[in-house]
């Protein structure tokens, strides 16, 4: 297997990503708390303005504060890509990406547009100062493989992502009058497709065999599978210049392309971590099940919308298909993997500090009865937040419920981890 | 190269465990290594990050690829 070394005597200081890791899921508190604030109003429309707030502390404030601490963590790594002024940086990004999450989703939340013109600053300087950093330090890696490939295309997609999101934040703001629906297409196209599963597949390719004993991703899923979706989006995106019918039939087969390559990465991944070597219990590989079944389901329910013009323009469709993508597939893996990621890196630098024998097991720092509960939540809130998207009343409070329990449960577990490695930090000293 | 010692005097079979078991145990034994004896690691990948810190504690290593995919890494001082 063309594996990259995992040299951590590469890896960035643990205050680094763990800075990411510690607050994003005040995020998924707040979505949940801003959730049965707004009730059943929030879900009228996919493009209702609570709706679009909550929607990116999910995104924003989550999804994508924990992916740019992992690649900062990762790209040394993996790569043996060194971030230049770690620490500088880590403020220089996690600064105005906190702070610009809170005023955008405040802004759309509220209807609020000067709260909304004063995130785009921060949040441009936040992404430009990642992007920057990660495309430089990626370009000077001495190791290229299918990870590091899929990352860079995962960042090409941020990038488009972000200009866009900036395009319509000016929009929103009454800065500029742009065509907004197809542009949010866009936008949550390369967000969703792009970004975020590119991202994960790079991801993927690393941790699925390292960490769950599992074969090697076949070859030709690693040499592929990440370009082809690539490429896919950016053909789907240039749907909106043609006219139609050509217009409709391009976005068609893109998104059958890209569905099948998704059906394709969910299929093997599972079918690799059926085949695991070592079968004891693993919290990460429940979370992984669950996002890659959501997957599917997000799949299974898009092609009944092809079927099915009722389905697809009903506001059922819009809202259980991004419930399912991004709280079934995307929370799950990022939060099952966060789990997995913090543990190894609070003993790995424990290793480092303790004299040998003395740092705690990798299995202590991160209870598995603690974080199986927290999966139960998260597991019981999918067919509840589903259940809202159908009838937003009663069922939006449930859900709302559930969210912001799984979020309270994630928050514990992972500074109980912390407090771990402040406590034995300190008895070194 | 230096010689390898012909005393396996360890062996550590850690194929099936997850990280970072294969290393603790790893570091576990180096300490009971003495000059002349060797440990013999099966490891079911390259062991990147033991390679560092084997170098730091003065110990030397030579890894072969084995038919089954798997890997053997010989320890010594």
């Amino acid at each position: 297997m063309n594996m990259a070394s995992l040299s951590l005597e590469q890896a960035p200081p643990i205050t680094v990503p763990f800075r990411f890791f510690l607050t994003a899921p005040l995020f998924l508190l707040l979505a949940a708390l801003a959730l049965l604030a707004a009730g059943p109003a929030a879900l009228e429309s996919r493009w209702s303005q609570p709706l679009l707030g909550i929607t990116h502390l999910f995104t924003l404030g989550f999804m994508s504060m924990v992916m740019t601490g992992a690649v900062l963590q990762l790209l040394p790594v993996l790569a043996g890509a060194q971030v230049p002024q770690p620490r500088l940086m880590a403020w220089a990004i996690h600064l105005p990406l906190f702070s610009g999450v809170l005023l955008l989703c405040g802004g759309l939340y509220f209807s609020t547009a000067i709260m909304v013109t004063l995130a785009l600053p921060l949040l441009a300087l936040a992404f430009a100062a990642f992007l920057v950093i990660a495309i430089y330090s990626l370009a000077r890696a001495p190791a290229r493989n299918a990870s590091t490939r899929a990352i860079l295309l995962a960042l090409a997609a941020l990038s488009l992502t972000i200009g866009l999101g900036l395009l319509l934040a000016a929009g929103i703001a009454g800065m500029l009058h742009l065509p907004m629906l197809p542009l949010a297409a866009l936008h949550v196209g390369w967000g969703l497709l792009g970004w975020t599963t590119l991202l994960v597949i790079g991801v993927a390719y690393q941790v699925i065999p390292m960490f769950q004993l599992t074969q090697p991703y076949p070859h030709t899923v690693t040499r592929w599978l990440g370009g082809a979706l690539f490429v896919l989006v950016l053909a789907w995106s240039c749907h909106l210049l043609l006219s139609e019918p050509a217009a409709s039939r391009l976005a068609l087969a893109a998104a059958c392309g890209l569905a099948a390559c998704l059906i394709a990465f969910a299929v093997i991944t599972l079918r690799l971590q059926q085949k695991r070597r070592r079968k004891a219990p693993d919290i990460t590989l429940q979370f992984w099940r669950v996002g890659l079944a959501s997957l599917l389901a997000a799949i299974v329910l898009w092609l009944a919308g092809q079927v099915s013009a009722t389905l697809a323009n009903s506001t059922f469709y819009a809202l259980a298909l991004g419930m399912l993508f991004i709280i079934g597939f995307a929370l799950s893996v990022i939060q099952g993997m966060l789990y997995k990621i913090t543990s190894f890196l609070i003993w790995f630098h424990l290793q480092g500090k303790l004299p040998p024998g003395k740092s705690p097991h990798m299995k202590s720092i991160i209870q598995d009865h603690a974080a199986r509960w927290h999966w139960r939540i998260h597991l019981a809130s999918l067919p509840l937040c589903l259940a809202s998207a159908m009838w937003p009343m009663p069922w939006i409070y449930a859900a709302g419920c559930a969210l912001l329990l799984g979020g309270v449960l994630l928050l514990a577990n992972l500074y109980r981890a912390w407090n771990i490695y402040l406590r034995a930090g300190a008895k070194a000293q | 190269m230096a010689e390898v010692p012909a005393n396996i005097s360890i062996e550590l079979d850690v194929r099936d465990l997850d990280p970072p078991e294969p290393l603790q145990q790893a570091l576990a034994a180096l300490p009971l290594l003495k000059p002349g004896e060797q440990l013999r690691m099966l490891h079911h990948r390259e062991p990147f990050p033991l390679y560092a810190m084997l170098r730091e504690r003065g110990f030397t290593y030579r890894t072969t690829q084995m038919d089954d995919g798997s890997y053997e890494v010989l320890i010594w001082r």
